[in-house]
């Protein structure tokens, strides 16, 4: 009986939800014309790739996709190393000063000097237009840093880790060995979501960097949907800028299939990953 | 690091036991320090260092002058801010959403945790996993653009729905009243799935021998649930419980912009449209570092409390 | 372990450095000051007249915001030919539009600007600010020296000097100009399907009841004849666009548009008239609620997003198209424009339209410039006729060519691309006009966009009697920092005030019997104060 309610509720929300992803996908692949006049519900209409093309037939796609892919994976990697940095010590209960570190990590998610400053070092630290510019300012984040405090407060039992002590191990050790290897679940979420900001971002680039072929997937993607939008400075305009614009309607679907494609498979894949060694993890325990 | 250690050196001489014992502690996890000082280094160099760039709020912002030879104006962009016109429906629409989007939108994830946990079909599990945080890719122009479609007063599917039933079409967007739960609602589906991410791995780290125990003790899975998982990931809940309220007054922006007219927009202007909207005219850094300000002070404050109603209320808390 | 401590110690110096310097850089900033504008006219080998600009070889460095992302600027035709033609080499650094804002901003913040911004898009605010603190170097002497084309455009055409002269009395910058013969690029009364009118065989509307007459008559006659209801009569995006269509007709926007809130007291010749405070304007919100009442616009109209008006114009079905050239945007030639209308007290007049000024900071001199001197000339070439055709058309026999007499098309290779390149792609690879972000003037000679369209020239023809004339229209008015400081409060929620009550008026959600109300609450918001404001700047204005 318990089963049928879980079973029919996570269905509904299923259909709830993918229904709009059917849609994308569907307008991605639509006539333009048919999405603004609301007249796609299911399936494409005015079958078309055009949308698709319009996006590959930019140059600096390819580019791009490598671009991201690095610096999703050096970045991801850092990040990873620098959250589980601070989050064991910090989940530690003797470690003298946690309160302290916790607090001038937190002070830094709401107060910051702003965009001037922070150009300024940036700037002055030589890493404009560099590939540094994309890692390091972002190398760790404290939400994150708090979330796999949290879970190691939570999952790691202590004695284990008092266990160890005794055994001789060392702090560096302990955590190696007994603690990371039962954090997969957390390890796996970490990942992702970082590997989703990286894969995502834009901002850093658009700011920080000048020379084109540096630029990420996402700023290369943008291009193309920015030409589309009319700028209020602006009033002589050609006919096929204008139906640019209409275009643009088709290639926002088409862009967003494309930029997430790899980031949505990504968690499966971590997940099978992760599974397997929780298992392991859950045997030895 | 080397400077924390010398600051508890120096300062007490080590006479009673629980100072050894302090200072003997710190001694021994000194490995702990070095782990944690390149992220703290990272900190103090990515955002302490630009910090200064505070005072912006308090000046007024020359390009010639830089940062620090502009002149000082206290509290006059604060001042015009509070004296808008608009400046008690702006704290107020902020307010008002931010805490909607934590009543419906902060339960949900963890519902739907719960919900994935119980379910033992393997692949459906992946299955409805998988769509359900599918959303959180999409970018906000095309959410508002599809809610903006389904809730056309023309042909929009729910118009015509309503019609079916014999009602009157609604034109939800031009509608003060619809705003907030448009965008809470529109929000809770985007993110659900994702944020259900965090709970699942926290529920993943229950021990399953506490299960077992309960249901040789003859528990139905309602009452393990309440009783085993929830309290199993009350951490994690409180822990995110706290960092959401932290951030009530940063709401998503573009989101906003996208659905605001003219029509709804005693609900829907926030203060950051707001500055948007006074910015056009005028690129002016100052003010906008002043309200982002307000707005910061504002939920650090908010976070520093709920924070420590937390702790004393039974143990989880950031600190 | 050892290499953590390491990297610990090291990472606080950098720290201690990094903030050393970045306090160092920003004192460094204030050499803001006028050192490198020294116009001791002459030096640096300038011609006066002619090409090359300067005898020997130059390099001036440049920050531009463009449309087309994947434009190589080092590398196109068009800079190249006028670097061998004037012996100057631009460092360009490109930008598309997206973050033109940010990154220019930043660039200013950093201290490492260039010598020159072209196509950077400052608005008025900001040239004022830039202008005062010396970022941007005055222009007026140097465009009495060296800019003998852009000086003839501003003696013929007062209210262009006018325009770009900030409160100071200086310029600081050149605009994009819009030819006013070009009328075509002004205005457009909105466009009606003729088809539509013959099939319910009703005249194009002179007045305001023959106007809504014929709105109810696309509403309920079925003029697409295919027995559904599904014509929209006025298919507009937001209610701007109508009212700027009606406010002529109730002598409403008499100065134009280009300071949309305000116009001149009829009653008071050069005194300032908030527009939506008048009790013309009650009226021609009484006129258009009544509208919105009998369902002749629609429901959505403050909410509807464009594309879904665009997509109905694409299936035929509006009747009055409020956008520009339904030939451009749809294919669609079915279209002409409606007449203006007369109004209620026998105002017949046609008034939203801008001055002939588009973007006023294109192009500016930073106080970082080498030779401004050189550089104004490098400019002023693109005012001249020559340089208006070289910039819009290209190379004759190349990329254009001239017929008997004396009109000019592209080639086919621009115009009718074998490869399927749009006219904006084929002429992107030589010229940078495509996008309209840039400086210069916009002649219909030479232009060969929507807005030169045969069906657009003839709509604003046939309007023209009734449009305010170029020297009627005021333009953007300019203000001082502390006159920008209050309109960006006060100003900002009078506007919004505004903007928001003139659609819940139409809509029905206020009620004009209100209307006291309303005054009263604009009052209190500091209408006097921002009247005031305008008025100083209508002064200044006038007397320059």
């Amino acid at each position: 009986m318990f089963n049928i309610v879980v079973y029919s509720l996570l269905s509904l929300v299923a259909l709830c939800v993918l229904y709009p992803l059917v849609y994308v996908v569907s307008a991605s692949f639509s006539d333009p014309q048919y999405i603004m006049g609301g007249e796609i519900w299911l399936w494409p209409k005015g079958m078309t790739v055009d949308s698709y093309a319009s996006i590959f037939k930019n140059d600096a796609i390819v580019r791009g996709f490598l671009n991201t892919l690095l610096y999703t994976a050096a970045g991801t990697g850092l990040n990873l190393v620098m959250t589980i940095l601070a989050a064991y010590p910090l989940s530690r209960s003797d470690f003298a000063g946690r309160n302290l570190f916790m607090g001038v990590m937190v002070f830094t998610m709401f107060f910051g000097g702003g965009l001037i400053p922070t150009y300024l070092l940036i700037k002055n630290l030589h890493l404009l237009n560099t590939f540094w510019v994309m890692i390091l300012p972002g190398a760790v984040s404290v939400w994150n840093i708090i979330i796999m405090r949290t879970y190691f407060q939570q999952s790691i039992p202590a004695e284990m880790q008092e266990a160890a002590v005794i055994d001789g191990c060392s702090n560096f050790q302990t955590l190696i060995r007994i603690v990371l290897p039962l954090s997969m679940p957390i390890i796996a979420v970490t990942v992702l979501y970082y590997a989703v900001g990286h894969w995502n971002a834009f901002f850093n680039a658009l700011l920080y960097l000048s020379d084109r072929k540096q630029f990420p997937l996402q700023l290369i993607l943008r291009e193309i949907l920015i030409q589309g939008q009319t700028d209020e400075m602006v009033r002589a305009s050609t006919e096929s800028a204008i139906k640019q614009q209409r275009a643009v309607e088709g290639i926002k679907y088409a862009v967003l299939v494309v930029a997430n494609i790899p980031m949505f498979l990504l968690y499966p894949f971590l997940q099978r990953y992760c599974v397997k060694v929780i298992m392991v993890g859950a045997i030895k325990g | 690091m080397a400077m924390l250690q010398q600051e508890h050196v120096g300062r007490k001489p080590l006479k009673s036991t629980a100072r050894i014992s302090r200072f003997s502690k710190i001694l021994r996890n000194w490995q702990l320090y070095v782990m944690i000082s390149p992220v703290l280094a990272y900190y103090i160099l990515f955002h302490y260092v630009p910090m200064y760039g505070i005072q912006i709020a308090f000046k007024d912002f020359r390009i010639n002058k830089g940062i620090w030879d502009s002149p000082w104006v206290g509290l006059k962009h604060f001042d015009r801010f509070f004296h808008s016109f608009f400046f008690e429906r702006l704290i107020f629409n902020t307010i008002e959403l931010g805490l909607y989007l934590i009543v419906i939108g902060f339960p949900i994830p963890i519902l739907l945790a719960l919900l994935l946990n119980e379910a033992k079909a393997e692949r459906f599990k992946k299955f409805v996993q998988t769509i359900t945080y599918a959303p959180h890719f999409l970018s906000t122009v095309v959410v508002v653009g599809m809610m903006m479609i389904f809730l056309n007063p023309r042909y929009g599917l729910v118009n015509q729905f309503i019609g079916a039933l014999g009602g009157d079409t609604v034109n939800f967007m031009a509608n003060p009243s619809w705003f907030k739960t448009l965008y809470v609602l529109s929000d809770v589906w985007q993110t659900m799935g994702w944020s259900s991410i965090i709970y699942l791995a926290a529920l993943g780290g229950i021990d399953t021998q506490l299960h077992e125990a309960a249901r040789v003790d003859g528990a139905s899975r309602i009452r393990r649930i309440w009783h085993i998982n929830l309290p199993g990931i009350r951490p994690t809940i409180v822990i995110l419980l706290i960092l959401n309220l932290g951030s009530v007054m940063a709401i998503g922006f573009e989101k906003v912009l996208l659905m605001q007219n003219n029509l709804n927009l005693a609900s829907s202007d926030i203060i950051d449209t707001y500055v948007y909207r006074s910015g056009i005219l005028d690129a002016n850094y100052s003010f906008s570092a002043a309200i982002g300000l307000f707005s910061a002070v504002i939920n650090f404050l908010l976070l520093v409390l709920v924070n420590a109603v937390a702790r004393r209320a039974g143990g989880t808390s950031l600190w | 372990m050892i290499i953590g401590k390491r990297q610990a110690k090291g990472a606080l110096a950098l720290a201690l450095t990094a903030a050393m310097l970045a306090a160092c850089s920003n004192n460094g900033n204030g050499g803001g000051s006028a050192e490198a504008g020294g116009s001791k006219g002459e030096d640096a080998g300038i011609e006066a007249s002619g090409f090359p600009i300067v005898k020997d070889k130059i390099e001036v460095s440049g920050f531009a915001g463009k449309f087309f992302a994947n434009v190589d600027w080092s590398h196109l035709k068009l800079w190249q030919e006028y670097e061998k033609k004037t012996n100057i080499h631009m460092n360009w650094e490109t930008v598309q539009k997206d973050g033109l804002k940010e990154k220019r901003n930043l660039l200013l913040a950093g201290g490492n600007y260039p010598e020159v911004f072209y196509a950077s898009s400052f608005s008025r605010s900001e040239v004022v600010k830039y202008g005062e603190q010396g970022v941007f170097l005055p222009l007026n002497d140097l465009i009495d020296k060296y800019a003998p084309n852009f000086k003839a455009i501003m003696d013929k055409y007062p209210s262009i000097k006018q325009g770009i002269t900030m409160p100071d009395g200086n310029i600081y910058s050149l605009p994009v100009i819009y030819d006013p013969d070009f009328r075509s690029v002004f205005f457009n009364t909105p466009w009606v399907r003729t088809e539509w009118l013959q099939k319910l065989g009703i005249q194009e509307p002179q007045d305001l009841d023959q106007f809504k007459a014929m709105l109810k008559a696309f509403k309920t006659g079925d003029p697409n004849g295919n027995g559904k209801p599904d014509e929209i009569a006025w298919g507009g995006t937001g209610t701007a666009g109508l009212m700027g269509y009606l406010k002529g007709s109730f002598g409403l926007n008499n100065r134009g548009a280009a300071n949309p809130y305000v116009d001149e007291d009829p009653a008071n010749k050069g005194k300032i008239r908030f527009v939506a405070a008048a009790p013309e304007y009650k009226k021609l919100l009484e006129y258009v609620h009544g509208l919105y009442a009998d369902g002749l616009i629609e429901k959505d109209i403050a909410s509807v997003k464009a594309e879904e008006i665009d997509a109905k114009g694409t299936a035929g079905l509006l009747g009055v198209v409020d956008n520009v050239d339904p030939v451009a945007i749809y294919n669609d030639n079915g279209y002409v424009g409606l007449p203006v209308l007369k109004g209620p007290d026998g105002e017949r007049m046609y008034t939203y339209l801008g001055a002939p000024l588009g973007g006023i900071a294109q192009f500016v001199l930073t106080d970082k410039a080498k030779n401004p001197e050189a550089m104004i000339r490098w400019m002023d070439y693109f005012y001249g006729d020559e340089g208006i055709k070289n910039f819009f058309m290209g190379w004759k026999d190349d990329t254009y060519k001239e017929n008997a007499d004396g009109s000019v098309e592209y080639v086919d290779d621009m115009a009718k691309n074998k490869d399927g390149l749009s006219l904006d792609q084929a002429v992107s690879r030589y010229l940078i006009w495509p996008g309209g972000l840039y400086p210069g003037y916009v002649k219909e000679k030479y232009f060969k966009g929507a807005e030169a369209l045969p069906t657009s020239v003839a709509n604003s023809k046939k309007a023209d009697p009734y449009v305010l004339k170029p020297d009627a229209v005021w333009p953007g008015f300019s203000f001082t920092a502390e006159e920008q400081e209050v309109l960006s409060t006060v100003g900002t929620d009078i506007q919004t005030y505004v903007d928001e009550m003139r659609d819940k008026f139409i809509v029905g959600d206020a009620k004009l019997g209100d209307w006291d109300s309303y005054v009263s609450t604009l009052d209190g918001m500091g209408l006097k104060q921002y009247i005031e404001i305008y008025q100083a700047a209508l002064d200044r204005n006038n007397k320059n």
